[in-house]
């Protein structure tokens, strides 16, 4: 069972006993990340070994490429962030006791930081919807080894619906933040369907690669590379194979059936000039062009932009793109924070109603007792046919007195303040020795 | 005063107040992306419809003829036309970031029709003849066809002119691609252009025969073929590969205007026979 929140005066806390003990981009270069990152293998048997320590209760980790930070419910706080520290982290990088290459929250703030991490606010391109997949993951994973229990388990949950709702709610992930999407987004501000157009590569280097990637991922149509050196553009088919490879010089010829160029290449002269793509729009009337430059200096003649239906954008219009893009991105911060907050509350209500049922169930059972004899000793002045409306009336009563506390008690209406559950023990005099009903 | 006119007394208000508020719904999902309004929209718009509907039958009963007879009762049953083609395209395309222009263009015609509202609309036994009615409806149908398309000429050559210039402002990323905006265009226009041929054919071939010769003289008749050559000239070019999206938008546009001059302008100062409507 799960350690409830009680304290030594015997009082409820508001969160569940949490740590989280974890590394991001913020906080440690690649090289530290790298040698504290965990593939599946390696995070299982480091799961293993964490919750075979009798300090901890549940364990979980998340470790990408830009974060590992390990979630424990501790059954004692200090030896279960020694632990957590030495199995996770130093075992590795020794270097990660260093000042500021860890963060080290607890409780409701590690909770909160799991919302935010789902959410996509931690992320380092802020909204990138990856990490719920990871999180996800790591969820499964921790509840397939029984390493994750009831609190975990239900902060995972949580952790996700707060990344679903943000995405939802807000436009937290929305807008291309980087150069491949840029050219998919702006795309699909032209054509009626990306999985129509026909994409023209020139250049087949790191830029073209990315381009590709995204453009086959969300699914583009027909993907052709013309590059100089025939071996490289052979070897990028070789990578990407539902790219077709036509010869450098055949590139002017190609303009005539693409709907967008990509130019990426190292050329110090344009090798797109405005002319040819005059003669090229004549073949394909009443089609756009698009037209992406990412060459520096230029691929493409800026003489190219001026024509009819031809959309020219450089390096620096996909740059603006992006930039307005993230700003939307971090308007959005506030909304998703609200809804982070919203999905804690019910987290916290959740726990607080794991705390509570055993002492409304005690509360329910002490007026039950007081009822009963009290009707017991005053049914005797009373006509038999009235005996089955009293005790209907005195069940009734009971009821409708304690609905309100026992609501309370669940931490209903998280906007008012929680009443402490020593007091409740206190004002009712509920025996302390009497065993709580599970 | 009965009934009957005491619903549309309160119509006149009502109607473009309504449109207004539906028109700020759209407004709030394509500049805000609120989500009450992705939920609200579309049955607002169907409920307004309706309602329009329901003034425009009863102006019918009131006056016991097709609800055109004055240019105010044309603007109306043009907006009721534009808004029901809009209503189809978005439940169609189950697209809606277009709505907030569309309706808006509704609700200028709506209130121009309020504005000029005259309390009592003449007799016109004109109305009852059902080729003349034939004329009006394809006429009205062909107008809101055009509307419809400059409203989306508009929509194109505002996205046109940010994807040009590298600026990506109000209507990036919130409209339908090009393609789309100017196939939507394009497909109101080829309806208008069929629906006013429609609409003339049949009006000559009424004209000739109550009238004789001479008809084709009226101001009002010269200026709707100037428009309708305009509109024909706009298609053929298009279908020549001679003009683009951008062009046809252009002349899209330049039609709408041509419309409404024809029906404010033309009608009060210049019309002959014609001058009903």
């Amino acid at each position: 069972m799960a350690r409830l929140g009680l304290d030594s005066g015997g009082s409820s806390r508001q969160d569940p006993a949490l740590l989280l003990v974890g590394t991001d981009h913020r906080s440690s270069p690649l090289e530290l990340r790298e040698r504290v990152s965990y593939k599946e293998e390696d995070a299982e048997e480091l799961l293993v070994h964490l919750i075979a320590r009798p300090e901890i209760a549940e364990a979980c980790l998340v470790s990408t490429c830009n974060r590992t930070e390990v979630y424990v419910q501790p059954r004692a706080d200090e030896q279960a962030y020694r632990t957590a520290l030495d199995l996770v982290f130093l075992k590795r990088a020794a270097e990660m006791e260093q000042p500021g290459r860890l963060f080290v929250l607890r409780d409701g703030a590690a909770a909160r930081h799991l919302l935010a991490v789902a959410s996509g606010l931690e992320s380092m391109v802020l909204g990138e919807p990856e990490i719920m997949g990871q999180v996800k993951q790591a969820a499964a994973l921790a509840d397939a080894l029984g390493t994750s229990g009831t609190v975990l388990r239900r902060l995972l949950r949580a952790s996700l619906a707060a990344g679903k709702r943000a995405r939802a709610e807000s436009a937290i992930s929305s807008g291309a933040v980087s150069l491949g999407y840029a050219v998919v987004e702006l795309a699909r501000n032209i054509f009626t369907r990306l999985e129509e157009c026909h994409v023209l590569l020139l250049g087949a280097g790191e830029t073209a690669r990315l381009v590709a990637t995204s453009l086959i991922e969300r699914g583009t149509g027909r993907l052709t590379v013309a590059n100089r050196t025939a071996a490289r553009a052979e070897r990028f088919a070789a990578e990407f194979p539902s790219v077709q490879v036509i010869p450098f010089e055949a590139r002017t010829e190609a303009l005539g059936s693409a709907d967008v160029v990509v130019a990426s290449t190292g050329a110090e002269e344009p090798l797109v000039h405005g002319p040819e793509v005059d003669q090229a729009m004549a073949r394909r009337p009443n089609r756009p062009l698009l037209l992406v430059d990412l060459g520096v200096p230029r691929n493409i003649e800026a003489a190219a932009g001026r024509i009819e239906n031809v959309f020219l954008h450089a390096i620096d219009s996909l740059d603006h793109l992006i930039q307005r893009n993230l700003k939307r991105r971090r308007e959005e911060v506030p909304k998703v924070e609200e809804i982070i907050e919203q999905e804690l509350g019910y987290f916290r209500a959740w726990y607080r109603g794991l705390e509570a049922e055993p002492l409304i169930a005690r509360l329910q059972k002490q007026a039950e007792r007081i009822r009963r004899d009290e009707l017991a000793g005053a049914l005797a002045r009373f006509p038999p046919e009235t005996h089955e409306d009293l005790e209907r009336l005195t069940r009734s009563l009971i009821k409708k007195i304690l609905h309100h506390p026992s609501a309370r008690l669940r931490g209903k209406g998280a906007e008012e303040s929680l009443p402490r559950l020593d007091l409740v023990r206190e004002l009712f005099h509920l025996d302390d020795d009497e065993p709580e009903e599970p | 005063m009965t009934p009957l006119d005491t619903f549309l007394g309160a119509m006149v208000v009502l109607l473009p107040v309504a449109y207004l508020l539906v028109a700020v719904d759209y407004g709030t999902l394509f500049f805000a992306g609120l989500p009450f309004a992705r939920r609200s929209t579309t049955p607002a718009l169907r409920s307004v419809v309706l309602l329009h509907l329901a003034d425009l039958v009863a102006l019918t009963m009131r006056w016991h003829q097709f609800p055109a007879v004055t240019v105010s009762q044309a603007l109306s049953v043009l907006a009721f036309a534009v808004a029901v083609v809009y209503a189809i395209v978005e439940s169609h395309g189950r697209e809606r970031s277009t709505g907030f222009w569309m309706v808006s263009m509704v609700f200028v015609f709506q209130l121009l029709s309020s504005l000029l509202q005259r309390p009592e609309p003449p007799k016109r036994e004109l109305f009852h003849n059902p080729i003349f009615a034939t004329h009006v409806s394809l006429a009205l149908l062909g107008y809101a066809a055009f509307a419809v398309a400059a409203g989306y000429g508009f929509l194109f050559l505002r996205l046109y002119r940010e994807l040009k210039a590298g600026r990506f402002g109000t209507f990036y990323g919130k409209l339908p691609p090009l393609e789309v905006l100017e196939r939507m265009m394009l497909g109101a226009l080829t309806v208008g252009f069929l629906a006013l041929t429609g609409a003339a054919s049949v009006g000559a071939f009424w004209a000739q025969h109550v009238f004789g010769d001479g008809w084709i003289r009226d101001p009002k008749i010269l200026f709707t073929i100037a428009t309708w050559c305009l509109y024909g000239l706009a298609l053929l070019m298009r279908r020549l590969r001679q003009w683009q999206g951008r062009q046809t938008a252009v002349a899209s546009l330049a039609g709408l205007g041509a419309i409404l001059f024809s029906l404010l302008a033309v009608n009060f100062f210049f019309a002959d026979f014609h001058g009903f409507l």
